[in-house]
């Protein structure tokens, strides 16, 4: 019959038609515009999907920390100790120094201090100017959703530079944490801001 | 009288063709498709509030949407329906097999002929306007020009060569050759003017690329130079969706590059050198140069008073034509025409900027091939009409005064 036939070879054609194609070659152009500035060559893929500019704060690597990119947040970023749990990072925060201080003992469920009690604190030189030591252990509760981690401790500078906030903060493993705290102190002296 | 021995008269009984045309012509289909039509705008008018415009206008009204299942406050409604675009079609093959060439000929009908032409030239400009319109957006700041507008929606990815830190003409695979290649597939792409290809994949519609050491991927996403793309849920705006895709270097001497992320939220393309030649390989939406540039010579907001939300905004431009300039000023219906192209006033920024600031203009840049169509079938229909309103109103007033007289 001829219909059934017709309606056969209909249907193959347009099957045949459907079936993705593995292949294309391309040979649509577009002359270059106003908005193709002359862009940025061997961009990093910091560079790339965050803009990632030259942070404003240097200091000297400790030789036994391993630099990681910086991140949103992290304007320097390491990683210490032997099980690769420790964690350092330099960041500019919003607040006052109070107000950091007790959000990272908040993160181990201890004590916050009123301005009384911040004045207690140990001084430390943090990009030429004096921050607070802060210090905790016990459970560590970063927020966000992570899980919190037992037996960590934390320490940390606080300092106003330059009318901002700046943080020196470095959780761990508690052992390890202690064997770099003089390690700790020295990167904080090391510290400045950049032009 | 009827002789029993002859049989009785019986009608030819129709083709199967014959039968076809008889129900592809008639008023039922007409109606059910004039109601189907009405539904599908109901339906969509109630979806789009939770899913966007553009999703639902491309879930009932494209031409590759056939049938659909409305959705009204997140609940599934079970009525699976015929997609506007093909009830659109039918009713267009209904008016033409019962509107032209069943209805009754005769000067008589010509009205009703002039109207059923009039609609389905409407349907056709409709038509037209789906598969052949452009729509993008150019933003201009004040004392500022541009020849370019931006597709809304489409992203493409864009290859160039860099000669003395310059583009060249610049290649583009287009949104829809790439779109359909989400996880696991991936589609070669040859270049004959350049001397690689590309092997593309992993296309997601909207997505951020993410460092490994900000936050671990969660999926066993693919990562290249210790990014990933973590997918987010399609915006309800869909103008603010950002794709992205996974990209290989296919060299000629057979051998790949390693992955790399080509996303719609970068801010810089990716570098590729081969034999001292630079080219680049980026994705952002498709751009549309214009066949003349646009000087903002001045913005005008009208702000409420004590308020920064605008009463009206004007844009004063200057057209620029192969050195031939032309005063314009665009505003809120009152667009500007010129060589296929309609650019109407459509916002302004920065956000929340207020009087004494300084700021740019957004125009909704439009070719539609079939701009005035509708307005035209208005006329032809009208003017149907009218005929057929006058072929029944001169003879009604003729018959009444002639009662009269012979009162």
């Amino acid at each position: 019959m001829k219909i059934p036939a017709t309606v056969l070879l209909a249907s193959a054609l347009f099957l045949a038609s459907c079936e993705e194609k593995k292949e294309l070659t391309i040979t649509e152009t577009r002359e270059a515009t106003t908005r193709d500035k002359s862009p940025k060559l061997f961009a990093t893929s910091d560079e790339r999907f965050r803009d990632a500019k030259p942070s404003p704060v240097q200091g000297t690597t400790p030789e036994s920390w391993l630099a990681l990119p910086a991140s949103q947040f992290r304007l320097l970023n390491y990683r210490f100790g032997e099980s690769g749990m420790g964690e350092v990072w330099v960041s500019l925060s919003a607040g006052t120094v109070l107000d950091n201080a007790n959000r990272w003992l908040g993160q181990f469920n201890a004590t916050k201090l009123d301005a009384a009690g911040l004045n207690t604190l140990p001084t430390v030189t943090l990009a030429g100017v004096s921050g607070k030591w802060v210090t905790a252990a016990g459970n560590y509760d970063a927020g966000m959703g992570g899980p919190t981690k037992p037996g960590f401790a934390l320490a940390g500078v606080v300092a106003l530079v330059d009318g901002q906030i700046l943080t020196l903060k470095a959780v761990g493993p508690k052992a390890e944490l202690e064997a770099n705290q003089p390690v700790l102190e020295s990167f904080a002296q090391s510290l400045h801001m950049i032009e | 009288m009827e002789n029993s021995d002859t049989p009785p008269l019986r009608k030819p009984s129709r083709t199967f063709l014959g039968k076809l045309f008889d129900v592809l012509s008639g008023f039922g289909l007409a109606t059910i498709t004039l109601l189907l039509l009405g539904l599908l705008t109901w339906f969509a008018t109630l979806e789009q509030i939770d899913h966007g415009l553009y999703p639902t206008l491309k879930k009932y009204f494209h031409w590759q949407s056939v049938f659909i299942l409305p959705e009204i406050n997140g609940k599934t409604v079970w009525l699976p329906l015929l997609s506007g675009y093909w009830v659109g079609a039918i009713l267009l093959v209904n008016l033409i097999l019962g509107g032209v060439i069943r209805i009754r000929k005769g000067w008589s009908h010509a009205g009703n002929l002039i109207s059923h032409f009039g609609i389905i030239f409407m349907l056709i400009a409709g038509g037209v306007a789906h598969h052949f319109s452009e729509r993008g957006n150019m933003a201009v700041g004040e004392g500022e020009s541009s020849n370019t507008a931006e597709d809304y929606f489409e992203f493409v990815v864009e290859l160039t060569e860099i000669k003395e830190n310059q583009p060249g003409l610049i290649t583009v695979i287009r949104g829809d050759q790439i779109n359909d290649l989400e996880a696991g597939k991936t589609r070669i792409f040859r270049l004959p003017e350049f001397p690689f290809d590309l092997e593309i994949g992993g296309y997601l519609v909207n997505a951020q690329p993410v460092s490994t050491f900000e936050r671990a991927p969660d999926r066993q996403q693919q990562q290249a130079d210790l990014y990933y793309l973590m997918e987010k849920p399609s915006e309800v705006n869909a103008e603010a969706n950002n794709a992205a895709c996974y990209v290989r270097i296919l060299y000629r001497d057979g051998t790949k590059s390693d992955p790399f992320i080509l996303a719609g939220a970068s801010f810089h393309p990716f570098s590729v050198r081969i034999d001292e030649r630079v080219f680049t390989v980026d994705m952002r939406k498709r751009l549309w140069p214009m066949p003349f540039t646009v000087h903002l010579d001045k913005f005008i907001a009208d702000f409420h008073p004590g308020t920064s939300k605008p009463a009206k905004f004007i844009s004063e431009v200057t057209r620029i034509d192969n050195n031939t300039e032309t005063k314009v000023t665009i505003q809120m219906n009152e667009p500007m025409r010129y060589q296929g192209l309609t650019f109407f006033q459509a916002s302004y920024g920065p956000p929340g900027a207020g009087p004494g600031e300084k700021m740019f203009t957004v125009f909704e840049v439009v070719h539609n091939p079939s701009d005035h169509w509708p307005e035209y079938s208005l006329y032809i229909v009208s003017f149907g009409m009218l005929i057929t309103f006058m072929q029944k109103l001169i003879p009604h007033i003729t018959s009444a005064s002639r009662k009269k007289r012979h009162v």
